[in-house]
Order: C-alpha cells, then sequence, then structure tokens
C-alpha cells in the first residue's frame, strides 16, 4: 500500500505541475482573444434596456476589479484566487461565481459521459472478445467492421445524424430544452426522471457509439495478442478448463484498455462542446461555447481548466489502477 | 490413473500445416522407464512431435495420419477435445522452453497451481500444495516463496523448475521437456539436466527430451532419435548412436560440435541449409541436397526407415553398404 500512496504523491504533483502550466497558457491565451469582454457586457446589458452609464458602473461592479493593472499584475491575482479555488466572476451569468457556474452546469456533463463511455466499454469490450475468437468467422468480421466503420466516423458528425433521425425525422426524443421539460415539476418523481432520461438519451447514446469501435477494435486485438502468448499454449497443454483459460485470456487483454479507458473519460469532456452543442445540451461543453462568444475570460477560463483537471485525474486513477491489478506495475 | 512408467508406440505419424507435411510418416517407440532425446535443427518438426504426444498440434497444423498409443491411456490421436484435456497436465506433463513464459503473469505460481488443481478435480487442494512445496524443495527452492511469487520475479532457472514442478505435480508418469536448457546459462543448464535426470528415476517417468543441442541428449537420454525435415532419419541407443553414426545427417551433426580442446577447425559446420516447410521435397530422400553419400535412387524414393540391430536409419546408401 505504500508503494500506492508514494506513486500517489508522484502523481499529485506532477499533476500540480502540469495544471499550473495550463492555467498559466489558457490564461494568456483567452487574454489575447480579439474581443472586449467589458464591452460585450456592456452591450448586453444596453441592449437589454438599461441605462448606458449606469451599465458601465455595474460591469465594473461585476468584474470586481479595475482591468486596468498590467496582464501580469492580472495573472498574479488570478494565480492567488486560483490557490482559493476562487476562479473569479462570471460576466455572461451576472455576478455568480465561475465556480457555482461549472459545478452546475458540469453535473450535466459528467453524468452523461460516464453512462456513455461505461455503456460503450463494457459492450465494446464483450463485443471485442468475441470478434477476436471468431475471427475467421462472418459475425466476428461484421464486429470488426462495425468497429472500424463507427471508430471513423467523428463524433460530430454521429450526433447531427442521431438528431436527424431521432429528434427531427421521428420526433422520439427531444433536441433542445435543456435537460428537462421546464412543464415538469423537478424532484424525485417517475415523470422527472423520466423527462432527464428522455433528453440525455440522444447525448449518451453518441457518447457511447462515438467510442464503441474503439473498445471493440482495441479489445480484438489485445486479445488475439494474449491468445498468441506462451502462456495460454502452456495452460492448454496443463489440461486447464476452458473457463480459467478464458479467464486468464481476458484479464491479461483488458489490461491495456484501462489506460484508454481512464484518457477517453478526460478527453470526453472536451468531446462534449460538439455533442452539447447538437443537442442544445445545458452542460459543460455548452456553457464553454457561450463564454466563448461572450467573451466571459473568467469562465472561459475556469472551463478550461476544469476539462484539463479532469484529464490530469483521469490519468492519475489509471496509473493507481494499473498499480493495483498489475503486479508487474508494482515493483 | 497410470501408477508407474508407460510406454508410448508412435505409428506412422504425419502431421502438416496447410497439407505441407513439417512431420512425415515418423514411427518411434518410447519404452516405459526411459528418456530418449529428440535431436533437430529449428524446422525439423521436432516440436510438433512433441506436441502430437499430447495431441494439441496448433492450427493449421493437423494430424493427417498415424497414431499415438500411450500405455493406459490410448490412442491420444482419436480423443475428443475433453478427453484428451483431462490426459494433459494429469496424466502426460508438458515442460516448456525456460525462454518461454509459461505462467500468467498476473497471477501468482500458488494461484495457478491451485487453478490446475481445479481443472483436474482434484479434492485436496492443500496435499496439492504441499506436494507442490516438496518437489519444489526437491528441486533446490524454497517451495513457500516460489507459490507466493509471480513470473516475473523468478529466474529463468526457477522459471523452469517451477515448469517441470507444474508438469509432475498431478503424478503425471509421462513428460515431454521441449529445450528444457534453451537460453539457461551453463551451471543453471546442468543442474536442470542432473534434475530432470533424478526426477525421472525417483518418480518413475517415461521421459522425451526436445533439443538441438546433441550435448543435451547425450548427458541425459538413453535413446536418441535423430530428425531432418520432419523425418526421423536416425535412431537407437545414445551412447551406440554417438559413438558410430550410421546415417550422413547424423555423422555431419557429430562432425559440426566444437572440442573444448584440440583445434576449433576440426568442427565443421555441415554445408547446406536445412529445408523449411515450403522447400522440403516431395519425393525423395529429404537430405540429398546435403548428401556426401548421394545416389540416383535418392531423387526418386524416400528411404524407408529400417532396423539395423539396436539402430533404426532411414538412408539408402547405409542399406547399399549393408547388402554389399
Amino acid at each position: 500500500m505504500t508503494v500506492v500512496l508514494k506513486k500517489l504523491a508522484g502523481h499529485l504533483a506532477r499533476g500540480l505541475v502540469m495544471i499550473l502550466v495550463v492555467a498559466t497558457i489558457s490564461f494568456f491565451i483567452v487574454r489575447n482573444i480579439p474581443g472586449d469582454p467589458m464591452k460585450a457586457a456592456l452591450e448586453m446589458k444596453v441592449a437589454a434596456g438599461a441605462d448606458p452609464v449606469a451599465a458601465a458602473q455595474e460591469v465594473k461592479v461585476i468584474y470586481g476589479f479595475q482591468p486596468t493593472g498590467s496582464m501580469w499584475s492580472q495573472y498574479v491575482d488570478y494565480l492567488a484566487g486560483l490557490a482559493t479555488f476562487d476562479l473569479g466572476t462570471s460576466t455572461l451569468h451576472a455576478g455568480q461565481p465561475v465556480t457555482e457556474v461549472l459545478t452546475e452546469s458540469a453535473k450535466w456533463t459528467v453524468l452523461p459521459v460516464l453512462l456513455g463511455i461505461l455503456m460503450s466499454f463494457l459492450v465494446g469490450v464483450i463485443l471485442g472478445v468475441y470478434a477476436a475468437l471468431r475471427r475467421s468467422s462472418k459475425l466476428g468480421d461484421i464486429l470488426a467492421i462495425s468497429g472500424s466503420l463507427l471508430h471513423g466516423v467523428p463524433q460530430y458528425v454521429l450526433g447531427l445524424l442521431l438528431a436527424a433521425i431521432f429528434a427531427t425525422s421521428l420526433g422520439w426524443f427531444p433536441s433542445e430544452g435543456g435537460v428537462a421539460d421546464i412543464l415538469i415539476e423537478p424532484g424525485f418523481t417517475p415523470e422527472y426522471i423520466g423527462t432527464l432520461i428522455r433528453h440525455a438519451a440522444l447525448p449518451v447514446l453518441t457518447y457511447a457509439l462515438a467510442s464503441y469501435g474503439g473498445w471493440v477494435l482495441a479489445m480484438k486485438s489485445s486479445v488475439v495478442t494474449v491468445l498468441g502468448d506462451d502462456f495460454i499454449l502452456a495452460s492448454e497443454l496443463r489440461g486447464m478448463k476452458r473457463s480459467i483459460i478464458f479467464r486468464y485470456v481476458a484479464r491479461n487483454a483488458i489490461l491495456p484498455l484501462f489506460t484508454i479507458l481512464a484518457l477517453s473519460l478526460g478527453l470526453l469532456f472536451a468531446g462534449a462542446v460538439f455533442i452539447e452543442r447538437i443537442f442544445n445540451y445545458p452542460g459543460l461543453g455548452l456553457k464553454l461555447i457561450d463564454s466563448v462568444t461572450n467573451r466571459d475570460y473568467a469562465l472561459m477560463s475556469g472551463a478550461f481548466l476544469l476539462i484539463t483537471v479532469a484529464i490530469v485525474v483521469a490519468n492519475i486513477l489509471a496509473d493507481l489502477l494499473y498499480t493495483v491489478i498489475d503486479p508487474r506495475v508494482r515493483q | 490413473m497410470s501408477k508407474q512408467a508407460p510406454g508410448v508406440r508412435i505409428d506412422g505419424l504425419t502431421v502438416t500445416y496447410n497439407n505441407l507435411p513439417a512431420v512425415r510418416n515418423v514411427s518411434l517407440e518410447l519404452p516405459p522407464g526411459t528418456i530418449t532425446g529428440i535431436v533437430g535443427e529449428s524446422g525439423s518438426g521436432k516440436s510438433t512431435l512433441a506436441l502430437s504426444l499430447l495431441n494439441a498440434v496448433q492450427p493449421p497444423g493437423r494430424i493427417a495420419a498415424g497414431s499415438v498409443e500411450i500405455d493406459e491411456i490410448g490412442n491420444v490421436v482419436e480423443f475428443a477435445a475433453e478427453q484428451i484435456r483431462r490426459v494433459r497436465g494429469s496424466q502426460i506433463g508438458y515442460v516448456f522452453q525456460a525462454a518461454q513464459n509459461s505462467l500468467n503473469p498476473l497471477k501468482t505460481v500458488g494461484k495457478q497451481l491451485l487453478d490446475l488443481g481445479r481443472s483436474h478435480g482434484v479434492e485436496d487442494l492443500r496435499g496439492l500444495v504441499r506436494d507442490a512445496k516438496d518437489l519444489l524443495g526437491r528441486m533446490g527452492l524454497d517451495g513457500a516463496r516460489v507459490l507466493d511469487s509471480h513470473q516475473h520475479e523468478l529466474s529463468g532457472g526457477m522459471r523452469q523448475r517451477v515448469g517441470i514442478m507444474l508438469a509432475l505435480v498431478l503424478n503425471a508418469h509421462l513428460v515431454v521437456l521441449d529445450e528444457p536448457t534453451t537460453a539457461l546459462d551453463m551451471i543453471t543448464q546442468s543442474t536442470i539436466l542432473k534434475i530432470i535426470r533424478e526426477v525421472h528415476e525417483e518418480r518413475g517417468l517415461t521421459t522425451l527430451v526436445i533439443t538441438h543441442d546433441i550435448g543435451v541428449v547425450a548427458e541425459v537420454a538413453d535413446r536418441l532419435a535423430v530428425m531432418y525435415g520432419g523425418r526421423l532419419v536416425e535412431q537407437g541407443p545414445t551412447r551406440e548412436v554417438l559413438a558410430s553414426p550410421q546415417h550422413p545427417y547424423t555423422r555431419g551433426l557429430i562432425r559440426a560440435i566444437p572440442r573444448l580442446t584440440g583445434d576449433i577447425d576440426e568442427a565443421q559446420a555441415l554445408p547446406g541449409r536445412p529445408p523449411t516447410l515450403a522447400t522440403v521435397p516431395a519425393e525423395g530422400c529429404v537430405f540429398r541436397e546435403r548428401c556426401p553419400l548421394r545416389m540416383d535412387v535418392c531423387d526418386t524414393v524416400d528411404p524407408a526407415a529400417e532396423a539395423y540391430g539396436t539402430r533404426i536409419v532411414a538412408c539408402h546408401a547405409v542399406k547399399v553398404k549393408e547388402h554389399a
């Protein structure tokens, strides 16, 4: 266990450095995007019918600082805020702290993404094993080809296709209107849960289909490799039961996939940008797009940072998991 | 279950890979309680022959003809999948090359031992572990520690002893060792050979050793069989074959061994290369391209294996000499 703790400490240190680097880069990139957030906020208020002078004052208050300092002093302020988990104030959401906005929208991304990936992982791995064992049969070929095809189609194309078929043509699922039907009272009721599922169905399906192909292909090739390993033949020659040999194959073959799983969990938060835009699903991705179009610097940096943290954490988890399941790494 | 060394009779065995014969019409007898060594170059078909004893030739290879009759087990060539599985491990032990990783890298040796026991319906698993520890101890290892280790924590020599333990722990009396000392250093090699010899005596086994190293055979085997291009070209008692090899290939092999003393140039490599599956001639003698005694008949007629006293040789030239 001490090995795991030592590794964890090392990972955390490296993770912090990575997060710091990304925070720095995104801070400066964001501030070099053409456009002025104060102007954008002001225009929004004026468009909403506010008095220009009062609106200008309000905007200053919302920012919480006079953005007259140099870029460097702003950067120092930003880092100081980060240390206390203060990501600043959103301009888009009149004065709400960025952390609040992010946690509110993140929960609508995390659940569908997790659900979609885990579903496709399970199905893909099982079918991948099957495709490997039956690789010289028709069904094995079909599985492999379906994997290649789906793997080759970009996520957003899949999303658009699903939206066109199931939302527009068939009308089975909604393609807009947030996470739930506005007319249904939120709460732990069958109606509310039903509408949540109906709204999340297409995004989840897109995540699942987009990653399914990768699992099938990766698992297939992994199983084929392990089947060729000497210890499988050795186990056969020792008269081991098929069920036991199958477990040997499965456990050895699935190892490399855990790394991919953890990485894809992190990356899918980034992928959510496309999918949520297509289905107008108000999660982290949609929030990121909104923040960009409105030049909401604080929210933008915050969203980038959250995606980075997700990937770093996913990596750490993958590595720790490896330490637990692979005795060779424990050394 | 056989409680004493079984005899094995291989008769007319032919194994093909995509219709190309890797082993052709091989007949060989393993007398009960003996150690037989099969010597041959890479691709001579010796490993395929060894796998045939367990009816475990890997696809696309298949046993096309012949039989492998084992005392108290039967003709394993005719066995169905589940029937042969029960025999493997429990009645016929197979030991892999040390360089090959014959253990599941994710499980300790002990856990794999238990998997082996469960596969063969062993009820007294504690007894099985005790037997394994005894065997490992007999081979100079700390049984408890080894059973608690993963493959990557064991040295080549230790792995090989674990392989021997797993082959014998269910009390098999027929053991096949495929290149048991390849990839081991000289000292470990001689330790393993000593163990093979001693365990063979103590447990009353019938043993088959496959090797490309004629020195290994000289050290452990009672009987020696030489393979070339899928054919068994010569067989007989080890001492006799080494002292007066009859087949020109056997002679060439023995002449090619460098000696520790004397001029290094005394060792003469065999000219040419061994045939591969695709280049092995379909008719005539498989060795004729490299043979100093080649005659016209060698191009068309495959020499039959014929007995000369204690020796069996497949060569037209030897036959001519005998009749002269």
